[in-house]
């Protein structure tokens, strides 16, 4: 693949030294978060890597169907319970077998946070030698709009609808981020589509850290579809979600964890909700609960990173 | 058959388990990737096989991962990759690859595996029986069945042969008996590295297989709908049925390496003068033989049919071998619900009318570990000649749980109290 | 065929002592297979192995409900009903007990062999399991095998150390064994 720029990455389009594998006109729906992220990954690392993916709504451009596909790349379609130990097949065979390589796993939050938890955890503690990232838009958009781990409190999705005897998801949202940088892998990091240079910088990161073993990246990637907002939107939904704390941006090399974005007058929540019609039915009192969720989360987040310095782990003298 | 435990030239005798020499199989086999994870009874394996690699006996990635879908899922995906793969399972463990068992058949992606043969009704059915086959029957894999330690080391072996061949390309699934076969130690001749790496060669000199890799712009594990979808299925159902044939080539060819054969999709034991058959598959045929000696000692006619090679069925061969007999009984360690018969009973019973009129039962025994013993043997026998003697025999026999044979063994149990 | 029922308990080694000998009976050419009673284990809990030993190759896979020898390691099941249950006759049985008397009996028990093999074991290898002398001691009982390849097959079991103390375990069960023709 031809390299297409050189020089200092100041901007966003620095980064972007790779072609675009897809095709024109690539059908998701309008504002699709997930399109973008999908496009920028192998502008910025290569279109060498192998990608893997599972059925969703990035199945159909990402996989292809029969032996037809919409992009360039090397790419194998996995089941969602089994992905990251897809991933680790391929990266170890390459290892073993001396191939260069980066198995970028590319899975929903159906995937990485619920069904195929286990052998993502498994694949972390293990330390496999790839780059795991999940694009969260906060349930099964491709099945129609179910409920997953990463839904945030209050939300409407089909399988926690609204009605007489529910205001939505009834639970807190799980912080899959956090919980994959407690296995004490190389790189763990947030990212948002609001914040492309910052992405850019984490997806370099992780190539660079999955030489010393798991790479996790977690992309906030909203669904115009399913969240119910214009799709012009996408952009500032993820720019209020990081402005609220909803999302904070940050990242753990080697253990150490640090803001990567601080955000000086968090903004309350409604700010954000308000954009998106999954959460139109709450009241002050449903979003005080889904606030108390954020600020417990953000200011746990802040302890951690307040032992920057203090608390890292060992890096073995190849690093 | 030699009667003296003696090794070939170079190759060793060692007393091993079927798990070790299930291990020592592959390890000869020098796969790249290994995916390990413990079962009961099948730990043993992935034990050797670690202590091999802690050794720097065994130059393969092992993953320790975190549950057996994982194994499956990994060895598949490293499948494709273009590396040599094994991993283990049994019963649960089985089960539990189960979607990853479908799409590693549907990339036709060549995984050997070894599955030790366990029941499932319980998760205390710690038990010897071959449900656990009989639950994957239909993925898309080449079964193949070991009788003795000895055949679970050729047929791992073997097994790359055939899952790798260019013309194949499925994988293959090597089982045999739970704790009567996984921990039974008994003589196995152990071939040399060289010899086993002279074996395998001859898939060098193939054409490289298609393979996932960086910048290939290549993409697997895709099936899509209509046509697409159908022309890759049938091309797998084509490549199951040239396994046929092709295992009995391997079998020519390992024959005239190491100086021994096991036969191919089935072995025949007595068979030529036989007037009545035993057909049965795994452990219970070397009990089987040892009576049939007895028996033939005594003037009956009986002969056995061991089927090796369980999908793709051998219905070829099978027809071939017991056309024109007067009765064969099938022994079946496992059930077929919603029929009568054991599986491979009912399997066998798709082919009667070319059989030229053999009179077929079932007996369904060796389930739930209970011991197919010689007396159990010797009862099918006999039941197997009073059918072909024209007697009046049920056609279906439950060998160790006689209330099934009795008359009024399915009505429901509120019946027999009298009522609800 | 001899076919040889060992009873005893988990911790005692008592599948390996059925290993060993079918080990052994190949290093002379001949064939022997082994393997054990299922259950969960368990440290302490009743053990039962079996063992087929014979000039040609053992086809049966099936467990052993008559067997010509019986080998206990546990001496606290001497005279259970399990321990005698199929015995044929001219029945042998080897023990281990710390009591070199005749106290066990049987219709069928032709000969006896007992052996303290817990004693030789914590004198030699200072650890209370009584396997490897067991397996000296049936070498000289059955009459099947000589010392030597018992003391061979060792090698696929121990190294260094252990294995020279597990031989002279093996040796001095064949050579203190007590015999009785009953």
């Amino acid at each position: 693949m031809t390299e297409k720029k050189q020089g200092k990455l100041t901007k966003v389009l620095d980064y972007l030294k790779h072609e675009d594998p897809f095709s024109k006109g690539v059908a998701f729906c309008p504002g699709c978060g997930l399109e973008l992220l999908l496009r920028f990954i192998p502008q910025v690392l290569g279109n060498d890597i192998v990608i893997t993916g599972t059925p969703s709504c990035s199945a159909p451009v990402l996989l292809g169907q029969n032996n037809q596909s919409w992009h360039t790349l090397s790419y194998f379609g996995t089941l969602m319970t089994g992905a990251a130990a897809n991933a680790t097949g391929l990266a170890r065979y390459y290892r073993k077998a001396g191939i260069k390589n980066t198995v970028v796993c590319f899975n929903g939050d159906g995937t990485a946070a619920d069904i195929g938890f286990g052998n993502l955890s498994g694949a972390a503690e293990r330390n496999e030698p790839f780059i795991y990232i999940c694009y969260d838009n906060e349930g099964y958009m491709n099945t129609g709009i179910q409920k997953s781990g990463t839904t945030p409190y209050g939300a409407s999705t089909t399988t926690t609808p609204l009605g007489s005897a529910s205001k939505g998801k009834n639970l807190r949202r799980m912080n899959l981020a956090l919980k994959m940088a407690m296995h004490k892998i190389p790189y763990a990091a947030t990212a948002t589509l609001s914040d492309m240079g910052d992405l850019a910088k984490k997806l370099l990161k992780a190539k660079e850290a999955k030489e010393r073993g798991f790479a996790f990246l977690h992309v906030f990637a909203p669904c115009t579809t399913g969240w119910g907002y214009a799709p012009e939107n996408t952009i500032e939904v993820c720019r209020r979600a990081v402005k609220t704390n909803y999302f904070p941006l940050w990242e753990a090399v080697n253990g150490k964890i640090r803001m990567t974005k601080t955000v000086k007058k968090p903004k309350p929540v409604s700010t954000y909700t308000k954009l998106i019609k999954k959460f139109a039915h709450l009241n002050e009192a449903d979003l005080q609960i889904l606030q108390d969720d954020i600020d417990y989360e953000y200011c746990m987040l802040g302890g951690l990173s307040a032992l920057e310095g203090e608390c890292q782990l060992p890096v073995s003298s190849e690093d | 058959m030699n009667t003296k435990a003696k090794a070939k030239t170079g190759s060793q005798i060692k007393v091993i388990t079927g798990n070790a020499a299930a291990a020592i199989g592959a390890k000869l086999a020098r796969p790249d990737v290994v995916a390990a994870y413990p079962i009961t009874p099948q730990t043993e394996i992935i034990e050797q096989i670690s202590k091999f690699h802690a050794n720097g006996e065994m130059d393969c990635e092992l993953i320790t991962v975190e549950g057996e879908n994982s194994a499956m899922n990994a060895v598949m995906a490293a499948s494709l990759a273009g590396g040599r793969v094994f991993t283990a399972s049994s019963s649960w463990g089985l089960v539990f690859m189960y979607d990853a068992i479908l799409a590693t058949a549907g990339a036709r992606a060549p995984v050997v595996m070894v599955n030790v043969n366990r029941e499932t009704p319980g998760i205390i059915a710690v038990s010897c029986g071959q449900q656990d086959m009989i639950s994957t029957r239909d993925a898309g894999w080449i079964f193949l069945i070991a009788e003795t330690c000895q055949e679970v080391l050729d047929i791992v072996v073997q097994a790359y042969r055939l899952a790798e061949d260019y013309d194949i390309q499925v994988p293959v699934m090597v089982h045999y008996d739970g704790f009567y076969l996984s921990y039974l130690s008994e003589v196995v001749d152990v071939p040399l590295q060289e010899d086993v790496d002279k074996f395998l060669s001859v898939l060098k000199d193939q054409p490289e297989r298609t393979k996932l890799v960086p910048g290939g712009r290549l993409g697997c594990g895709t099936h899509g709908i209509l046509g697409g979808y159908l022309e890759l299925r049938h091309k797998h159902m084509s490549a199951m049925e040239r396994s046929k044939a092709k295992f009995e080539e391997i079998d020519k060819e390992f024959e005239a390496i190491f100086g021994r054969s096991h036969g191919g999709q089935i072995e025949k034991y007595r068979m030529d003068d036989a007037d009545v058959v035993l057909v049965g598959s795994g452990s219970m045929c070397g009990t089987i033989k040892a009576v049939i000696d007895e028996k033939r000692d005594s003037g009956v006619k009986v002969g056995l049919l061991k089927i090796r090679m369980y999908r793709p069925f051998p219905s070829e061969v099978m027809v071939e071998v017991l056309k024109g007999k007067k009765a064969i009984g099938v022994v079946d360690r496992s059930l077929c619900f919603g029929f009568k018969g054991g599986p491979m009973y009912t399997e066998l019973k798709a082919f009667e009318t070319q059989l030229g009129g053999s009179k077929m039962i079932s007996f369904i025994d060796g389930i739930a570990n209970t011991d197919i013993t010689q007396a159990n043997v010797e009862q099918m026998i006999d039941t197997t000649c009073d059918l072909a003697a024209g007697k009046d025999v049920r056609e279906v026999t439950w060998v160790s749980y006689p209330e099934a044979n009795e008359p009024d063994s399915e009505k429901p149990d509120s019946e027999k109290r009298g009522g609800l | 065929m001899s076919e040889v029922r060992f009873h005893g308990r988990g911790g005692q080694g008592v599948v390996t002592t059925s290993k060993i000998l079918a080990n052994a009976f190949a290093r002379t050419g001949r064939f022997g297979a082994s393997f054990p009673m299922f259950g969960f284990e368990r440290r302490g809990a009743p053990v039962t192995a079996f063992g087929r030993f014979s000039d040609k190759p053992v086809r049966e896979k099936t467990q052993i409900y008559n067997p010509d020898i019986i080998v206990v390691l546990d001496p606290t099941q001497r005279n259970s009903e399990a321990v005698f249950q199929g015995l044929l006759p001219d029945g042998m049985m080897l023990l281990n007990d710390s009591d070199i008397t005749i106290n066990v009996s049987h219709e069928n028990l032709k000969k006896l062999g007992i052996i303290n093999a817990n004693k030789i074991a914590m004198e030699e290898i200072g650890l209370s399991i009584p396997n490897t002398v067991i397996v000296g001691a049936f070498a000289k009982m059955s009459g099947l095998l000589e010392i030597e390849p018992c003391c061979d097959a060792l090698q696929d079991y121990f190294s260094g150390k252990k294995l020279d103390a597990n031989i002279v375990c093996a040796k001095r069960g064949f050579e203190e064994i007590k015999l009785f023709d009953l």
